[in-house]
């Protein structure tokens, strides 16, 4: 062990020089700290992002028509425009849920005219009632998409030749009519204030076909993003397998898409029909084209699966307004088709390109590591007389449990003298006193119970990774406390969810503090977390007595092991990655402030817990290594680390390594306790002193750790110190 | 030439390395050796007749080549690091030393030094061997760095090495090939010499007529860093791969930002570099698939130091290889040398020295 030594000692002297203030580190910690890169990946992976494009590309096409046509914005023009964008609109949203669930629909078009001949046959010719009218319509229309549902969800038909077969036996269908009908339509005269409302009418200065767009459009992104048809819909088209075996009937499911998709071209033919009166052949020719145009500009993947109402909506007004700019530029009449199949061709480019590389962009983009520098490291070498001073005072450690448990990240004991632990199986295990020789599950709650605590009527907190703030009672009743908390103003990502419950401790009037480690990644990816070295973490309150959870501080990098101080008025908590001690007020004249107790610790700090002298026991669950401190300071090399070697490649924060240390109220180091050799107990994130002895805990062990303390009062129980009871 | 338009026409290419497969497939035979002896920084074993002379740090030590496994007695001390070693045929031991160059005992060159190298300091003198008892080749892995250095040499990105003979009666040099990335290894065979060329992954023949055209690279683009070439039963050799290559290793030779500050700011221990022995403080390095869990140390965990034999057959290809993987404990294989049915093997990294018996039918010599 000389060797550890003399390692110990050259590491020191790597610190010496290690504190550089050179004009590069100047710049680059400016850099870092003033541009914020790593909301491009938090931007990136909203799914609302995909909207950006089409926005973009709207507001450039209105420029350009307004920049380049004549009067392109008079009042009129733009009145007819939205009237006939309020039209498209029904269609395209009805074709959107077809395309979402992962089929496609092209008789819309004949559809569509039939619904328009339909309704002018029963104004003009037997003067129906309008809502007669629009019922029969949406009825008759709706009919046309359940032959097509019929054949394509139960059938198995190719939906592409059906609708085509539709498309084309629906046109012939109108044609035969119109022969029959055209003069009678022509003919009749429909006299109703309400029809006229309908096709020239508007709301609130909006047309009314319009205002009916907005309505159906929210109500329809209701549908889509919060019902139970529309996420069916959704998860049909995004993979049909995980559907079915999800259990959800794609028969079902894609036959009512086709049906809405019907309705809608209904709804869109009964205001064309009263805006026109057109009972030409015309009618909804190319309307096909024009709105699978507008589904796929407007970013909705023809693969299924990814669109939204949004989406359909933009890309109907980038269509549209195509459509009337190029006209009103004076073009020749095959220009409009023309601009739009480019428009159409460079959109499904593009949406493959962005559906296939999105992901691949975001899993490079999304770390992003920032400039963090820390002090010279103090001495840890066993002749340095240090309290940090390496020795084997944990050699003699105890095996409780081995291979019973997995994954203990902390322990804690009952006013009975009963231990319990967590475990990476989603367990609360719990040993009986005194032997602590079987474990057995106590609870089962899911996710990884982490920290844990004691309340004052034996029941055990815990803070469970993935899920949130659990507690079980002695009847080993498990209720959820909370999983959210209020959301931060300007947060890209949600951070309401809490993701990663890490360690918590109760504050004598019950209110409950507990850290979140990192709001950007879950438990699995904490390594990413680490070479972030971003304040990314917080500290969260739960208030048992009002049955609310309130963020108490932010950015904090790491924060880990959470403990109430002696003094009732504050808490403890470690920054692991920031290798430092932080104390939060809660009460009292500072209440609110936050103080550093202890910066620059050799390790990574991680539990920490009361010690029966009135002092505190931390775990610092691995050690640093100039290598990885040197990196801190270079983000980039950090960054491009991340992208190019594999995740076990990665430069890592030695967790294999670690000790205890103890310390006082005001941050003074008074000793450390090693295990060298790490046999007997070879990691530790928590340490619980019960009755004279410490019970050693450890995230990636399959066992408990048991060690006799020289401690002055031998029957103190962390929960008499707590709650006054024994 | 595909290679290098390959590389002309990839701005970047991924810091991957090979896997270790087919022969190299990792196995824990190194593992399974019984250990004779325990001595700091066995290296450099020679014949030398009825004794085996070994180094550990300054000093020389022997052995009873019959009984290999009695104890070392002292041989010989040195004033600084013995980094290389050969005995001829008829008793000329040849000693590289870290600050002594070349040093000869016994025969007609008795004391006879060798200080530099036509000119050049001969300070990293990292393999010697006899060709009959006419002729030396030298190994001089680098003009900048020392023996001890290896691992500044290797982030230098260094290609100063050289290989020499040298004529023994009249102390004559020839340098036969110059910057090599650290030659750290020399076979002769036949008409030509082989040299392992640590930094670049490879065994590289020279033809000793002089002959440009018969060079050849022979083996390329190895999983580690070939050091020594010992001669085998069955006419090829024994390679020492005295540490592994790593993705983490090769990313950070492309980092020159880094590299420049890890050198200069930290000491060498906690650089991340190949080293004969990872783990020893807990202040090293550590890459993401070495962290224990369950208190294991997997054995497939990214690791700076390994350890790895590779028996080569006459045409110097792999015939078999023995390992110990990250969780093993013989790392650092430095130097080997068959005798009496035994190969001794030098585990510099973890100070240990241990035999495995060569009775087996595919070690000995093809009849």
């Amino acid at each position: 062990m000389n060797q550890s030594a003399k390692q110990s000692t050259a590491y020191a002297q790597d610190a010496n020089t290690q504190v550089d203030t050179s004009s590069g580190d100047a710049f680059v910690k400016f850099r870092y700290k003033w541009i914020p890169t790593h909301i491009f990946g938090e931007l990136l992976s909203k799914p609302w992002i995909d909207n950006v494009v089409p926005v973009t590309i709207l507001l450039l096409v209105v420029a350009f028509f307004s920049a380049t046509v004549n009067n392109f914005l008079l009042p009129a023009n733009v009145m007819d425009g939205t009237r006939q964008i309020g039209e498209l609109g029904f269609v395209v949203i009805g074709l959107m849920f077809v395309v979402v669930g992962g089929g496609i629909d092209l008789s819309v078009g004949s559809n569509f005219a039939l619904g328009n001949l339909l309704a002018l046959a029963l104004t003009n010719i037997f003067g129906l009632p309008v809502w007669v009218v629009f019922i029969a319509v949406i009825f008759t229309c709706s009919f046309v998409g359940l032959i097509n549902g019929i054949l394509v969800g139960y059938f198995k038909l190719r939906a592409f030749l059906t609708t085509l077969v539709m498309l084309i036996g629906l046109r012939a269908l109108v044609d035969t009519l119109l022969l029959e009908y055209a003069l009678d339509i022509s003919a009749g005269y429909f006299d109703d204030d309400f029809w006229y409302f309908i096709g020239d009418g508007d709301v609130l200065g909006i047309p009314t076909s319009v205002f009916l767009l907005i309505i159906v459009a929210i109500a329809m992104h209701i549908v889509l993003s919060r019902t139970k048809l529309g996420w069916h819909i959704m998860a049909v088209g995004g993979s049909r397998r995980s559907a079915h075996n999800a259990g959800i009937s794609l028969n079902r499911t894609v036959c009512l898409s086709y049906v809405m998709c019907g309705a809608f071209a209904g709804i869109s033919a009964f205001f064309y029909a009263a805006r026109l009166g057109n009972g030409g052949s015309y009618p909804g020719v190319g309307l096909e084209v024009l709105a699978l145009t507008a589904v796929i500009v407007g970013g909705i993947s023809l693969g299924g699966g990814r669109g939204s109402v949004f989406k359909a909506v933009i890309g109907t007004m980038i269509v549209q307004i195509i459509s009337l700019g190029v006209v009103q530029a004076g073009l020749l009449s095959g220009a409009g088709q023309l601009v739009l199949g480019l428009i159409l061709l460079a959109a499904i480019g593009f949406n493959v390109r962005w559906v296939k590389n999105r992901d691949k962009v975001l899993s490079r983009i999304y770390m992003s590591p920032t400039y963090f520098a820390l002090p010279k490291a103090p001495e840890t070498s066993e002749s340095s007389g240090s309290p940090y001073a390496a020795n084997d005072r944990l050699g003699a450690v105890e095996v409780i449990g081995l291979d019973q448990v997995d994954g203990a990240e902390d322990v804690v004991f009952d006013s009975h003298d009963n231990l319990y632990c967590g475990d990476r199986r989603g367990n609360i295990m719990r040993f009986d006193a005194p032997d602590y020789k079987q474990a057995r599950v106590f609870a089962h709650i899911g996710g990884h119970p982490l920290g844990m605590a004691i309340d004052s009527q034996d029941r055990v907190v815990v803070c469970v990774g993935g899920m949130g703030l659990y507690r079980v009672d002695q009847s080993a009743n498990v209720e959820k406390l909370t999983d959210e908390t209020n959301r931060s103003p300007f947060a890209i990502i949600d951070d309401s969810r809490l993701r990663l419950t890490d360690d918590c401790d109760i504050a004598p009037d019950g209110r409950i503090f507990f850290s979140e480690a990192t709001i950007r990644f879950d438990m699995s990816t904490w390594p990413s977390d680490a070479l972030e070295s971003r304040g990314s973490g917080r500290i969260v309150c739960y208030d048992p007595k009002r049955n609310t959870t309130k963020t108490v501080a932010r950015n904090l990098t790491f924060p880990n092991g959470i403990v109430t101080s002696f003094n009732g008025q504050s808490i403890l908590f470690a920054e692991s990655w920031a290798c430092r001690i932080s104390r939060y007020w809660f009460d009292g004249p500072k209440a609110g402030q936050i103080e550093r107790v202890i910066e620059n610790l050799p390790g990574y700090p991680d539990n920490i817990n009361r010690a029966s002298d009135g002092t505190y026991w931390m775990a610092l669950m691995g050690m640093r290594s100039p290598a990885l401190d040197l990196a801190l300071r270079m983000p980039s090399f950090r960054k491009r680390m991340s992208q190019e070697i594999s995740n076990d490649e990665w430069l890592y924060p030695n967790i294999n390594t670690g000790c205890i240390v103890r310390f006082s109220e005001d941050g003074e180091i008074i000793e450390s306790l090693w295990d060298k050799a790490g046999d007997n107990h070879p990691m530790i994130t928590s340490m619980r002193e019960h009755k004279g002895r410490l019970y050693i805990g450890g995230i990636f062990n399959n066992r408990i750790g048991s060690l006799k303390i020289d401690s002055e009062d031998q029957n103190w129980t962390g929960s008499e110190s707590y709650w006054s009871k024994s | 030439m595909i290679n290098l338009l390959s590389r002309l026409f990839t701005p970047k290419q991924a810091a991957t390395v090979p896997s270790m497969d087919g022969v190299l497939r990792p196995n824990e035979a190194l593992d399974a050796l019984s250990v004779i002896i325990e001595i700091t920084a066995p290296d450099n074993f020679v014949n030398m007749g009825s004794d085996l002379i070994f180094s550990s740090g300054k000093e020389l030590f022997s052995i009873s080549n019959a009984t290999a496994d009695s104890a070392p007695k002292p041989y010989k001390k040195f004033e600084s690091e013995v980094t290389a070693l050969a005995a001829s045929a008829n008793g000329i031991l040849a000693i590289g030393l870290q600050d002594g160059g070349i040093q000869f005992m016994g025969g007609g060159v008795d004391g006879v030094s060798l200080q530099d190298l036509d000119g050049r300091t001969a300070n990293c003198i990292t393999a010697l061997a006899f060709n009959g008892e006419g002729e030396l080749f030298i190994c001089q892995g680098s003009r900048k760095n020392n023996a001890t250095e290896w691992q500044r040499d290797l982030l230098e990105k260094q290609a100063s090495g050289s290989v020499w003979r040298v004529d023994i009666e009249s102390m004559k040099l020839n340098l036969i090939a110059d910057n090599l990335a650290f030659p750290n290894g020399v076979f002769i065979q036949d008409n030509s010499i082989v040299i392992s060329e640590s930094w670049k992954h490879r065994l590289v023949r020279f033809d000793l007529n002089g002959n440009k055209a018969a060079q050849n690279v022979i083996m390329a683009d190895m999983p580690g860093y070939p050091g020594r070439l010992v001669p085998a039963a069955n006419g090829g050799a024994w390679l020492c791969v005295f540490a592994p290559r790593r993705q983490l290793t090769e990313f950070v030779l492309r980092e020159d930002a880094y590299r420049t500050r890890m050198l200069n700011e930290l000491s060498s221990e906690h650089w991340i570099a190949p080293t004969l022995r990872a783990g020893k403080s807990f202040a090293e390095p550590m890459q993401g698939g070495a962290v224990k869990v369950h208190g294991i140390h997997k054995a497939w965990a990214p690791t700076r130091s390994y350890g790895m034999l590779i028996l080569l057959d006459e045409n110097l290809t792999p015939a078999i290889s023995y390992h110990s993987r990250a969780d093993g404990k013989r790392h650092g294989i430095v130097s080997v040398c068959e005798i009496n049915g035994q190969l001794l093997i030098a585990s510099r990294g973890n100070d240990v020295i241990c035999t495995l018996p060569i009775s087996q039918p595919e070690l000995e010599a093809d009849t």
